[in-house]
C-alpha cells in the first residue's frame, strides 16, 4: 500500500501530507515536493496534445530505486501524489487508479463541508481515516 | 576514461580538440590572457571552399581520455599550443627540450603544435621556425590571432588528408581494426580473415570515416557514413561501436537541425559558406597540399531526404545508443555524456518530461571512485540540467545535494562557504525568499517542513564558515516565517539557539550583503508579540492642552458662506482616519497603548521596547515586558517624550526579542486596528501641581461635563461654619506660569444653599506670577456651610403656648405682658431627641474648582490647560430653629422675635445673639430663645430699576424681595453658636424661615402712629400723670411713609379702667368727661406727609385710667394689613389737685 499520500493545492502548496514511518517523513516531503515537476510538465503536455481531459490519472511519475511515485490531477488543478514502496510488485495501474479515485471521492467530500475555507490545511476525521486504510501494510 | 565533461553538447562532434598549456613557469594571469585570445579563435572558414571548421580549445585535459581519440575523434587531441617564458638566449635549449617533452603525452594523436616564447630577443628569436613564435612581452604580441588561424589551417590539411586516405575503399587492402582502450585485449587470437571479423572492420572504420567527415565540415557525407556504419555494425552485434555510431548520427542531425547550438554558449556560430572568397584566397601559403586538390562538399544535395534523422529520431537514436552504452561497465562516461547531450537537445525541444526521464537514467550510471570535487560537480550539473528543462523543484533538490557533498563528513577541510552559496541557490526551487516582505500576505504557501530544514541548514552553513551576523539572520527569518509550523518543543530549540547567537552577534535591522553581491534585508520580529491594536492616547485631562476662542478663530470658521459641503464633509472624514483631534504638548510624557499577544508556548521576554516616530524629535522610553505563556490581549503602554513642535506620526515600535533588534512599522503588520497615527504637537506649556491642607477624599465626585478631577478633598463641617483651604501651587513643569484663572462649579444638590459657598482672593497669589519653574504660591479659599436651618416635622416641640404670640391670634393685655418672663427654659426628653438627630441629617456639598493656567510658549500659541480640584463638603446640622414666632414690644417700634433653638450636635452648645445674653443648650436639647429687635425698614433697600425688568413675572420678584429682606434681618440679628469643647464656632442663619406674616410684623410700618399726653410722647411703660379737674389735651399723630396716600380715618377713644383681675370698666361717664367729641378725625396723609388731630379730657377723680383708641372699620381700612395699624397703649393716671 502507499507511504505517503499528498494533496497538493492548485498553487502547489501542500494541503495534506502524511506518510508512514513517521521518521523519514522529511523524505517523502523532499519527493513529492519534486514529483511537482512532473506533475507540472505531464498536465502542460496534456494541455497541449488535446487529450480526453477526462483522464484524471498521471501514471507513474518516475521511479526510483527504493519507492514509485504516482500522480493524479483533478479539474480544478488539486493534485494528489502517492508513494508507493517499489518492493509492492503486487500493486497494479488499476489498483492505483482505484485508489486515486477513493482519493478524490473523499477530497470531495472535504470541499462540500461547508465550514472548510478552500485553501486550508484538511483537517478532517474521514479523510484521516480514509488515507489510513490505504496506508496500512498488507502482507 | 574516467573523467566525464559535462559541459559537452552534440555540436562538439564537429570539433577539433586543440589543448593550450604552460610550460616552465608561467603566472596564470599571463597564461589566461593569452588563453582567452586564442580561444576567441573558435571557429574558421577554410580557403577555396564552402566549409567551416569549428574548434574546441582546453587548458587541461586527461591523457587516458585521449586514448578513446578513436572511439570519437572528437576526444582526440590534434593540436598543442603550449605558452612559455624565456629571457636568455642560454635557458632556450632547455626550453625547447620541455616543448618537446611536451608534445610526446599526446603524440600519437597530434597533428601539429606551436610553442609561443614570450620574452626572449636576439638573434635565436629571430630565426624562423615554422613551429615556434618569438614574442618580446605579452603586451606586444598582436599576431598571435593570425598564428592560431594557420595553425588552424595546418590542422586541416592534416585532417583532410586523413580523411580522404580512410575514406578510399581499397577492397584489396587489409582494413585495420579499430579499438577503445578496453577491448584490445580481447581480439588477441582472434582469426582475423573471417567474413565476420572483415565486416567489423569495416563498420568500425565507417563509424571513424564519418566522424572525420563531420569534422571536416562535411556534413551530408558523415551521414551517409554513419548509416553504413550502423548497418554493418549492427549485422556483427557491435554494440559499443553500433551505439557510437548511432550518437554520431544523432550529433550530425543536430547540427543539421539547429545552427543555433544546444549548448546555450555566447557567440553565434557562424554558417557555413558566409565567408568570402576573396578572404579565402588571401590564406594561400606556398607548399599546401595543392597536388590532392581540396575540392569543395559536394555532397550537399545527395541523400538530404534519406540520411538526415527527424527531431523525434535523435531522441529515439539517443535512447538506443545509451541503451548499449549500459551494457559496457566501461563506457560509463561514455553514457553519461550522451545523457547530457541528449538532454540538450530534447531542451531546445521543449520536452522536458523525456529529457527528465534521460536525467533520471543518468543519476544511477555508476561511475568509479569518483572523488569528491567530481561529485559536487556532477551534482551541480545535473541541477543546471533540471533548471535547463524548467524542472526548478528537482534543480533545487539535486543543488542541495551538492551543497551537502560540499561538507560530507569523508572530505578533510569542508567546503563550508561553497556549500552556503549552493544553498542560497536553491531557495528559489523551494519557494523560499529570505525578503520576510513575502510572507506578509497572511497565508503561507509553501512546503514549511522542506522550508525549515533548508533554513536550518543555511544556519548551520553560515555558523561554520564563521558568519555569526548571517546565522542569525537566518534563525530570526526561521522563526519569523515559519512560527505557525513550529512545533511548541521546536520553539524553545530555536529560541535557545537564538539566543545563544545573539549573546555574541546581536541581530540588527542592516541588510547584510554577502561578497558575490546578494543582500539579504532585515527580519523584524513582528511576530514576537504579535500587535494586534495600536492606539494613540491622550494627555491626562489634567494636563490637555486646550485652544483658546480667538476672534480669528471665529472668523476663519465662518470664511466659507456654506455651512454644509460634502467636499469638505469627505476631507474631514480622511483626515479622522489618519489624524487625531487631540494634542500632545512639547516636553510631555506621551503614551500609545498597544494590545499585544505571546504566540509561544513559554514566558517570553521583551526589551528595548520603544516607538519609532517621524516628524519631530522624539524620545522613546524603551520598556522591557515579560509576557506570559499564551496570554491573551496583553496590554503594554509605550511612552516617550516629544522633544519639538509640529505633526508626529506614529510609524512603528522596536523590540530586541531573543537578542535580535527589530523595528516594526505599522504598515507591515497584517490585521492591525489603529485608530490614527498622527497627532500634533503644540509647544511646551507649565505644569501645575495643587495641593491643599485638607486631607485627600475617597470620595471621586462625578461630574456630568466627563472632565476629570484630579484632586478630591473631603471636609466635615456643621452647619453654618466657616473653613479656609489653604492651596499650593507649585510649577512643577520647565516653563513658568504666567496666567491663572480660579472659577467654581456647584455641583447640583437638592439643598439651599445661604451665602457665598466658596471664596477667595487671588491678586496676592498673580502679584508673584510668572511663577518660575520650581517655585510654590499659594491662596486661601474659604468654605462656608450655610443651609437651611429650619426644622423637621418631627422636631416640632409644643412649647407651652402663652396664646399672646403672634400667630394669628389678637393682642393680650399688655399686663400678662409684664407678668410673663422674657426667657423660658425647658427641657426636653433628651432621649427623644437624640433619636431623632441621628436620622441622616447629614448633607451633603459637592463642588469643582477649575484652575485655568497657561504659560511658555504654549501660551504665546494661545494653548491653556485645566486642572480641577474636587471639593466634598459634608455638613452636619448644628441648631434648628423649631419654632419662629413675634411678640409686640412695648414699642411700636420693637418686637419680640421668639426662636425656639434646638441643639442637634453631641456636644454643649452656646447660642447668642447681638445684644443678648448667651443660651446655653445641652446636646439635643431646646429652649427658645427672645431677641428684642428693632424693626426693619425694608423700604430702605436700594432696588434697581434695571433689576426689576430681568424678573419674569411677579411671583419671581416676590420671591427676590423677600430673600433679600432675610438676609438683612439675619445680619441684624447676627446669631452665633459656639462649641466651647470642639473650640469651633460659626453663624445660624433665618434665612428661609420667616414667613410672609412674621415679615410683615418684623417690618416697621408705613404709618408711624403717636399718641401725645399734655406734648409728651405716651409709653406703655410709663404712665402719664394728671391733675383732677383740669383739662388734658391728647393728640393722635399720623405719619405717612409708604408710598402712597391713606386716609380719611375716624377713631374713637374709649377709657377703661383695669381692675387687675380680668375686668375691665367701661362705666366712666361719672368719672371722665370729654371736652369736645370723643371721635377723632384725619384726613387723607400724602406720601411723607403728617397729619395730626387734638381732643381734651377733664377727669373728675383721682386713679388709673387707660385709653383705647379703636379704629372705624370703612371700607378703605380693609385694604391696609392690620399691622400698619398698631397704636401704643396709654396709661394715664390723675392725681390729686394741688391746693
Amino acid at each position: 500500500m502507499a507511504v505517503c499520500i499528498a494533496v497538493i493545492a492548485k498553487e502547489n502548496y501542500p494541503l495534506y501530507i502524511r506518510s508512514t514511518p513517521t521518521e523519514n517523513e522529511l523524505k517523502f516531503h523532499y519527493m513529492v515536493h519534486t514529483s511537482l515537476d512532473v506533475v507540472d510538465e505531464k498536465i502542460s503536455a496534456m494541455g497541449k496534445a488535446l487529450v480526453d481531459q477526462r483522464e484524471l490519472y498521471l501514471g507513474l511519475l518516475y521511479p526510483t530505486e527504493d519507492y514509485k511515485v504516482y500522480g493524479y490531477v483533478t479539474n480544478s488543478k488539486v493534485k494528489f501524489v502517492m508513494v508507493v514502496d517499489s518492493s509492492n510488485t503486487a500493486l497494479r495501474d488499476n489498483e492505483i487508479r482505484s485508489m486515486f479515485r477513493k482519493l478524490h471521492n473523499s477530497y470531495t467530500d472535504v470541499m462540500c463541508n461547508p465550514f472548510y475555507n478552500p485553501g486550508d490545511r484538511i483537517q478532517s476525521r474521514a479523510f484521516d481515516t480514509m488515507v489510513t486504510s490505504m496506508m496500512v501494510q498488507v502482507c | 576514461m574516467s573523467v566525464p565533461d559535462y559541459m559537452q553538447c552534440a555540436e562538439d562532434h564537429q570539433t577539433l580538440l586543440v589543448v593550450v598549456q604552460a610550460v616552465g613557469i608561467v603566472s596564470e594571469e599571463n597564461f589566461f590572457r593569452i588563453y582567452k585570445r586564442i580561444c576567441s579563435v573558435s571557429q574558421l572558414s577554410v580557403r577555396d571552399s564552402q566549409r567551416a571548421l569549428f574548434i574546441r580549445y582546453r587548458h587541461h585535459y586527461p591523457p587516458e581520455n585521449n586514448e578513446w581519440g578513436d572511439f570519437q575523434t572528437h576526444r582526440k587531441v590534434v593540436g598543442l599550443i603550449t605558452i612559455t617564458d624565456c629571457f636568455s638566449p642560454k635557458d632556450w635549449p632547455q626550453t625547447f627540450e620541455k616543448f618537446h617533452v611536451q608534445k610526446e603525452i599526446y603524440g600519437s594523436t597530434l597533428y601539429d603544435s606551436r610553442l609561443f616564447v614570450f620574452g626572449l630577443q636576439g638573434d635565436v628569436a629571430e630565426q624562423p621556425r615554422p613551429d615556434v613564435a618569438f614574442y618580446p612581452n605579452y603586451d606586444d604580441c598582436d599576431s598571435v590571432e593570425k598564428r592560431i588561424e594557420d595553425f588552424i589551417e595546418s590542422l586541416f590539411i592534416v585532417l583532410e588528408s586523413k580523411r580522404l586516405d580512410r575514406a578510399t575503399d581499397k577492397s584489396g587492402d587489409k582494413i585495420p581494426l579499430l579499438c577503445v582502450p578496453f577491448e584490445k585485449k580481447d581480439f588477441v587470437g582472434l582469426d582475423t580473415d573471417s567474413r565476420h571479423y572483415k565486416k567489423r572492420c569495416q563498420g568500425r572504420m565507417r563509424k571513424h570515416v564519418g566522424d572525420l567527415c563531420l569534422q571536416a565540415g562535411m556534413l551530408q557525407d558523415a551521414l551517409v557514413h554513419y548509416h553504413m556504419s550502423v548497418e554493418l555494425l549492427r549485422s556483427v552485434n557491435d554494440f559499443l561501436w553500433l551505439g557510437a555510431a548511432l550518437e554520431g548520427l544523432c550529433s550530425a542531425s543536430v547540427i543539421y537541425h539547429y545552427p543555433g547550438g544546444t549548448g546555450g554558449k555566447t557567440g553565434a556560430r557562424r554558417l557555413p559558406g558566409n565567408s568570402l572568397p576573396s578572404e579565402a584566397a588571401n590564406r594561400h601559403r606556398p607548399g599546401a597540399l595543392t597536388t590532392n586538390g581540396i575540392n569543395p562538399d559536394t555532397s550537399t544535395e545527395i541523400g538530404r531526404a534519406k540520411n538526415c534523422l527527424s527531431p523525434e529520431d535523435i531522441i529515439d537514436k539517443y535512447k538506443e545508443a545509451i541503451s548499449y552504452y549500459s551494457k559496457y561497465k566501461n563506457a560509463g562516461v561514455i553514457e553519461l555524456e550522451a545523457c547530457v547531450k541528449a538532454v540538450r537537445v530534447l531542451a531546445i525541444q521543449k520536452r522536458g518530461m523525456e529529457a527528465s526521464e534521460f536525467l533520471q537514467n543518468a543519476v544511477y550510471i555508476n561511475l568509479r571512485q569518483l572523488s569528491e570535487e567530481e561529485k559536487i560537480q556532477r551534482y551541480s550539473i545535473l541541477s543546471e540540467l533540471y533548471e535547463l528543462i524548467g524542472f526548478h523543484r528537482k534543480s533545487a533538490f539535486f543543488k542541495r545535494v551538492a551543497a551537502m557533498q560540499c561538507v560530507a563528513p569523508s572530505i578533510a577541510e569542508p567546503g563550508w562557504r561553497a556549500c552556503y552559496k549552493l544553498l542560497l541557490e536553491t531557495l528559489p526551487g523551494y519557494s523560499l525568499s529570505l525578503d520576510p516582505k513575502d510572507f506578509n500576505k497572511g497565508t503561507h504557501r509553501g512546503w514549511a517542513a522542506v522550508q525549515m530544514r533548508l533554513l536550518h541548514e543555511l544556519v548551520y552553513a553560515s555558523r561554520r564558515m564563521g558568519n555569526p551576523a548571517l546565522s542569525v539572520r537566518h534563525l530570526s527569518f526561521l522563526l519569523q516565517t515559519m512560527l505557525d509550523f513550529l512545533s511548541d518543543q521546536e520553539k524553545k530549540d530555536v529560541t535557545q539557539s537564538l539566543e545563544n547567537y545573539t549573546a555574541k552577534c546581536p541581530g540588527t535591522m542592516e541588510p547584510i550583503t554577502l561578497p558575490d553581491g546578494l543582500t539579504l534585508p532585515p527580519v523584524p520580529f513582528t511576530k514576537l508579540p504579535i500587535v494586534r491594536c495600536v492606539k494613540l492616547l491622550s494627555l491626562p485631562t489634567s494636563l490637555r492642552p486646550q485652544k483658546v476662542k480667538s476672534l480669528l478663530g471665529q472668523s476663519m470658521s465662518t470664511k466659507s458662506p456654506f455651512i454644509y459641503s460634502p467636499i469638505i464633509a469627505h476631507n474631514r472624514g480622511e483626515e479622522r482616519n489618519k489624524k487625531i483631534d487631540f494634542q500632545w504638548v512639547q516636553g510631555d510624557v506621551c503614551e500609545v497603548q498597544l494590545m499585544v499577544y505571546n504566540p509561544m508556548p513559554f514566558e517570553l521576554r521583551v526589551e528595548n521596547m520603544g516607538l519609532l516616530t517621524s516628524g519631530v524629535e522624539f524620545e522613546s522610553l524603551p520598556a522591557a515586558l515579560s509576557l506570559p505563556a499564551e496570554s491573551g490581549l496583553y496590554p503594554v503602554t509605550l511612552v516617550g517624550v516629544p522633544q519639538t513642535t509640529g505633526m508626529i506620526t506614529v510609524n512603528g515600535y522596536h523590540t530586541t526579542v531573543f537578542g535580535v533588534f527589530s523595528d516594526c512599522l505599522l504598515d507591515n503588520l497584517p490585521g492591525l486596528k489603529t485608530s490614527g497615527s498622527t497627532v500634533e504637537v503644540i509647544p511646551a506649556l507649565p505644569r501645575l501641581q495643587i495641593s491643599t491642607s485638607l486631607p485627600r477624599s475617597a470620595h471621586s465626585l462625578q461630574p456630568s461635563a466627563g472632565d476629570e478631577i484630579a484632586t478630591n478633598v473631603s471636609v466635615q463641617l456643621f452647619n453654618g461654619e466657616t473653613q479656609q483651604l489653604a492651596i499650593t501651587l507649585e510649577n512643577i513643569g520647565l516653563e513658568p506660569l504666567e496666567q491663572l484663572e480660579v472659577t467654581s462649579k456647584l455641583l447640583t444638590t437638592k439643598e439651599k444653599l445661604y451665602g457665598d459657598f466658596l471664596s477667595w482672593k487671588l491678586e496676592e497669589t498673580l502679584a508673584q506670577f510668572p511663577l518660575q519653574p520650581g517655585k510654590v504660591a499659594t491662596f486661601t479659599i474659604n468654605i462656608k456651610a450655610k443651609l437651611d436651618f429650619s426644622c423637621q416635622e418631627n422636631l416640632l416641640q409644643d412649647l407651652s403656648d402663652d396664646g399672646i404670640s403672634v400667630s394669628g391670634f389678637p393682642l393680650s393685655s399688655p399686663f400678662r405682658q409684664v407678668v410673663r418672663p422674657r426667657v423660658e427654659s425647658r427641657p426636653t426628653n433628651p432621649s427623644e431627641g437624640s433619636k431623632t438627630g441621628d436620622l441622616g441629617h447629614v448633607k451633603t456639598l459637592e463642588a469643582i474648582l477649575n484652575f485655568k493656567y497657561s504659560g511658555g510658549p504654549g501660551h504665546v500659541e494661545g494653548y491653556y490647560r485645566n486642572l480641577s480640584l474636587g471639593l466634598h463638603v459634608e455638613v452636619e446640622p448644628s441648631v434648628f430653629f423649631t419654632r419662629v414666632s413675634t411678640l409686640p414690644a412695648t414699642s411700636t417700634r420693637q418686637c419680640h422675635l421668639l426662636l425656639d433653638v434646638f441643639n442637634s450636635t453631641e456636644h454643649e452648645l452656646t447660642v447668642c445673639a447681638r445684644n443678648n445674653s448667651e443660651l446655653v443648650l445641652h446636646a439635643s436639647e431646646c429652649q427658645r430663645m427672645a431677641i428684642q429687635v428693632d424693626k426693619f425698614n425694608f423700604e430702605s433697600v436700594p432696588e434697581s430699576p434695571g433689576e426689576k425688568g430681568h424678573f419674569a413675572n411677579l411671583k419671581q420678584l416676590e420671591e427676590e424681595r423677600q430673600e433679600a429682606r432675610g438676609l438683612e434681618i439675619s445680619s441684624k440679628l447676627d446669631i452665633r453658636w459656639r462649641i466651647p469643647s470642639l473650640k469651633r464656632s460659626g453663624e445660624a442663619s433665618v434665612e428661609g424661615l420667616l414667613n410672609q406674616l412674621i415679615l410683615e410684623h418684623l417690618q416697621l410700618a408705613p404709618l408711624q402712629w403717636d399718641v401725645l399726653v399734655d406734648g409728651q410722647p405716651c409709653d406703655c411703660e410709663v404712665a402719664a400723670a394728671c391733675q383732677v379737674g383740669d383739662p388734658v389735651r391728647l393728640e393722635v399723630r399720623l405719619t405717612n411713609r409708604s408710598p402712597r396716600s391713606v386716609g380719611p380715618f375716624a377713631l374713637t377713644v374709649v377709657p377703661f379702667q383695669d381692675h387687675q383681675n380680668g375686668v375691665h370698666n367701661y362705666d366712666l361717664h361719672d368719672v371722665i368727661s370729654f371736652v369736645g367729641s370723643s371721635t377723632f378725625y384725619l384726613d387723607t396723609v400724602q406720601p411723607s406727609g403728617q397729619s395730626a388731630c387734638l381732643g381734651a379730657l377733664l377727669f373728675l377723680y383721682t386713679g388709673d385710667f387707660f385709653l383705647n383708641i379703636r379704629f372705624h372699620e370703612d371700607c378703605k381700612s380693609k385694604e391696609l394689613p392690620p399691622s400698619w395699624f398698631c397704636l401704643p397703649s396709654v396709661h394715664v393716671r390723675a392725681l390729686e389737685a394741688q391746693a
